[in-house]
């Protein structure tokens, strides 16, 4: 495995002196800082206030899940300070008030109203580019995604005490759902639906563990793969996922094969597993859940901005580069970072290189022809 | 600048392909070539540049900075890697914000990717693919010591212009010595389009 040595991000949000700090139109670190830890905050305490509300004032709050809202509220913080300074950065800022700003155009809403809900589908739920890098790590991910979906529409309302389960006889098998108090549906925990929905979080972790075990053995055989790969950033997520997944499972064996032998300890390891994973969630591998909708975005705008199928082409080759939009809100955010050869946008790659090639032919070294 | 990298000689370079070819093997990109070759006055010259990622150091990485996914992470000895294939959103911001036309993008995959000064093997202390097989020494992977102790006299240079703007690069090009004080142009400004002088 190469493991490069100390990584820094030329565009590392977390970096206080990255590039953007250089830009005389971002603002300056230290601000972005106090808006993201105000930003963080604020989040936080809107989550607690709802874990509140929601629970009806905390009656229906299982404590025996205290650690697991706890974590989910550092979750809310972070995500949303890490999120916070990323966006702050030109590139990012640009494109995300640009997504937004197509978003809510009369064009997008006039044109193509179901283009949004289509690039969600695409991109976000089938994550279609996935497949052409390779069917096999298409496979994979989705069962990861989905099975992640399943857990956290289970457990994160769970532990909020939003969810509730009750029953009128005490035992079963009649059970209740309730949703922040209100009766949702009522089932038999001993029919199919009842095993489903005790069974959820099992359900999740069978789809997690293959998908995450594919990714980790192809970074263990895979030279591309592992070629830059980092153990925190690469490897210690899978390693997390599937140790969750293992030991979720593994509190279900206990419970009907031991009769609860050695639960209390893979309790304790379940739950230390996924606070550290919550909490690990906004600074590394996972964060790009919170970013992928950039994507979404960013071909949101690129939709918008191509009137007429027109796009914008070379200027010396005529070679189709991207919609002009784009081409200008690239050029913005390299005057922002102070790029001051932004006006080489409007060539294609090929006649960069091809021109660069003639000023060296023509006067650096003329014998070179 | 400047500990092993690779330097280019356009002149010594005779458009073989052998480095396109060798590219495509590097195991950190296997089946895709990174390296690009182009003939600089086709049709009039058999003039060829070969062109790979020029590891920028000043401005840091532009590709990097215009990220709006903070996908391209520069490893502490310089080397720009090409972009997370986790976070890469395939924007293009990269491709059209590199001075040097480097980055290519797959649409489909949304995906961009680039020479990585072959990572997996310069991290090991081997030479590039495309410097391995370079059977005229345009593209020579070394020290600048190393390259002036095989070619004497020979000078390097590892400042490009464009327009106002100066880019230092951790690639470095083969230069006249009477060339060596002054930077490299870049292409920009551009002064002829297709034939038609533009300066005006």
């Amino acid at each position: 495995m190469t493991e490069p040595s100390e990584a820094t991000a030329a565009a590392e949000p977390d970096a206080p002196d990255g590039p953007s700090a250089t830009s005389p139109s971002a603002t300056g670190p230290r601000s972005v800082t106090t808006r993201a830890t105000l930003v963080g905050v604020a989040v936080s305490a809107l989550l607690i206030l709802a874990i509140v509300l929601g629970s009806r004032m905390l009656r229906n709050f299982d404590s025996a899940l205290l650690p697991y809202a706890v974590a989910t509220v550092f979750l809310a913080f972070g995500v949303a300070y890490r999120y916070t300074v990323w966006i702050s950065a030109p590139g990012a800022r640009r494109l995300f008030k640009q997504g937004w700003r197509s978003l809510f155009s009369y064009e997008n809403f006039r044109q193509a109203p179901t283009a949004l809900p289509r690039m969600i589908a695409t991109y976000l739920g089938f994550q279609k580019f996935l497949g052409a890098r390779s069917h096999a790590r298409w496979a994979a991910h989705q069962l990861i995604f989905w099975g992640c979906v399943l857990a956290a529409l289970i457990t994160f309302p769970l532990t909020w005490g939003w969810f509730t389960f009750t029953s009128g006889s005490g035992s079963g098998p009649g059970y209740e759902m309730r949703i922040w108090g209100f009766k949702i549906l009522g089932f038999d925990s001993l029919n199919i639906l009842g095993w489903l929905m005790f069974h959820g979080l099992d359900i999740a972790a069978v789809l997690v563990i293959p998908g995450a075990s594919y990714f980790l053995w192809r970074r263990m055989k895979d030279r591309g793969a592992a070629t830059g790969q980092r153990f925190a950033y690469d490897l210690v997520p899978l390693i997390a996922l599937i140790v969750i997944s293992v030991t979720g499972l593994l509190l279900t064996f206990s419970s009907i094969f031991l009769h609860g032998g050695g639960y209390q300890f893979l309790a304790i390891l379940h739950m230390v597993s996924v606070v550290f994973t919550l909490i690990y969630l906004p600074f590394g591998k996972f964060f790009h859940i919170v970013q992928r909708p950039a994507a979404v975005g960013m071909q949101l705008f690129k939709y918008t901005g191509r009137k007429d199928d027109e796009v914008f082409a070379c200027r010396r080759c005529e070679e189709p580069i991207d919609t002009g939009p784009y081409v200008e809100n690239l050029r913005g955010t390299m005057r922002d970072l102070r790029l001051d050869f932004d006006s080489w946008a409007a060539y294609c790659p090929r006649c960069k290189r091809v021109l660069r090639g003639s000023a060296y032919l023509s006067h650096v070294k003329k014998g070179f022809k | 600048m400047m500990g092993r990298t690779i330097f280019i000689d356009p002149g010594r370079c005779i458009g073989c392909q052998a480095c396109v070819s060798a590219c495509r093997e590097c195991d950190s990109h296997r089946g895709t070539s990174m390296i690009h070759l182009d003939y600089t006055d086709e049709g009039h010259s058999v003039a060829s540049l070969p062109t790979v990622c020029m590891h920028c150091e000043d401005p840091v990485a532009p590709c990097a900075e215009v990220c709006p996914a903070d996908a391209i992470l520069v490893t502490a000895d310089g080397v720009v890697q090409q972009a997370d294939t986790t976070r890469c959103i395939g924007c293009s911001n990269c491709v059209n914000a590199c001075p040097f036309g480097v980055p290519k993008i797959d649409l489909q995959a949304k995906l961009q990717m680039k020479c990585n000064l072959c990572y997996d093997r310069t991290a090991y202390g081997l030479a590039p693919m495309c410097a391995t097989v370079c059977p005229t020494g345009a593209l020579f992977y070394g020290t600048v010591e190393e390259l002036q102790a095989e070619r004497p006299g020979v000078q390097v240079a590892d400042t490009f212009v464009f327009g106002e703007t100066e880019v230092r690069t951790g690639v470095a090009m083969v230069v006249p010595a009477e060339r060596v004080q002054w930077p490299v142009p870049g292409g920009l400004p551009v002064v002829e389009i297709n034939g038609k002088d533009v300066r005006r």
